[in-house]
């Protein structure tokens, strides 16, 4: 005799779970996704500036008219620039010693230091730029202005938003919206401005102090 | 009695930890150096600046290449310096580096090529 099988009753609802954690899930490198993303961006940016690099060691020699590199180049000037960014890559990691030991007032000053030597760089970048076109260089001048303008002029543009973020860590901090658990933030801004140093370094020597062939 | 134990593969793999050490920074093996040494470094740096303006008024003095060799190996050891101490490459785990070097080695392989076809060394 066949038999009809009851369904079971109705299993009760499940209540709901914990919230899903907001943001993205961990990265399975083992850290951050931020400062994994800003090693990323800097890996590629070394393609970008070697690109500029090259062109320049390429045309520097291809001047037909105009002044030459010789002509225009103050070594003292730069070479006090230089020291001035080089000195702003100290002050940035003095910036993030402080805010890893909780000194949240060494940190606003050593931001602060940070964006003012990066800007006294920019403003003897834009005195050099007026310098040159005051001896009758500008960018359509010649094959080695036009690559000496783009290369500099786009380092200098990095210096720039390296200013305008480290001024607005500067702000934060004042406003006391960043604390001794943001040191990853100051960390980031850190990674970029020394990037810019070393940029630096490579377009010091490659551009201003490597002679020319003759 | 056999010993084979069965596994759950429906069971996750933990991932990876990513919550650093206490007093350590996401992606920091060892702790960052002190402000002393980071002065330190600085006073380096600036000795090696110097040294490099000094060259370039050797010109003329002492043979190009020399000087190119010089500026050149004067300014890896900057590159390196502020990579390793400043940007914390020598604490932190080494794929940040892996990074940076597979871009670095890359640039320069590329434009290598480019500038040698495009005969500048000649």
């Amino acid at each position: 005799m066949a038999t009809i099988e009851q369904a079971p009753p109705p299993s009760p609802p499940v209540p709901p779970g914990p919230p899903e954690p907001a943001g993205h899930p961990p990265a399975g490198t083992g850290t951050s996704n931020t400062k994994l993303a800003i090693w990323l961006f800097l890996s590629s940016d070394c393609l970008f500036f070697g690109a500029f690099i090259s062109a320049y060691l390429l045309y520097r020699s291809r001047h037909q008219t105009g002044p030459t590199p010789k002509d225009v180049y103050s070594i003292p000037f730069t070479s006090v620039s230089s020291f001035v960014l080089l000195m702003s890559s100290l002050t940035m990691v003095l910036a993030l010693a402080a805010i890893q030991r909780g000194d949240l007032r060494r940190l606003r000053i050593w931001l602060l230091a940070t964006a003012l030597l990066g800007s006294v760089f920019i403003g003897g970048q834009i005195f050099e730029f007026t310098e040159f076109a005051r001896k009758g260089l500008s960018l359509d001048t010649n094959l080695f202005s036009s690559t000496f303008f783009v290369l500099t002029g786009f380092h200098g543009a990095h210096v720039t938003i390296g200013i305008i973020w480290l001024i607005s860590l500067w702000g934060l901090a004042t406003q006391g919206r960043l604390r001794q658990g943001d040191a990853e933030k100051v960390e980031v801004a850190g990674l970029y401005w020394h990037f810019v140093d070393v940029v630096w370094i490579v377009i010091f020597t490659v551009v201003y102090l490597i002679p020319a062939p003759k | 009695m056999s010993d084979i134990t069965l596994r759950d593969d429906t069971t996750p793999e933990p991932a990876p930890a990513t919550e650093p050490a206490p007093g350590l920074l996401p992606g920091e093996l060892r702790p960052h150096p002190s402000p002393l040494r980071y002065v330190v470094i600085a006073v380096v740096l600036s000795a090696i600046t110097a040294a490099e303006v000094s060259l370039y008024y050797l010109q003329g003095d002492i043979p190009d290449a020399l000087i190119i060799t010089l500026l050149l190996a004067f300014a890896i050891m900057k590159f390196g310096i502020v990579a390793s101490w400043y940007m914390h490459l020598r604490t932190d785990r080494p794929i940040f580096a892996n990074f940076f070097v597979l871009g670095i080695c890359s640039a320069i392989l590329l434009y290598l090529v480019v500038l040698t076809s495009l005969q500048i060394f000649s």
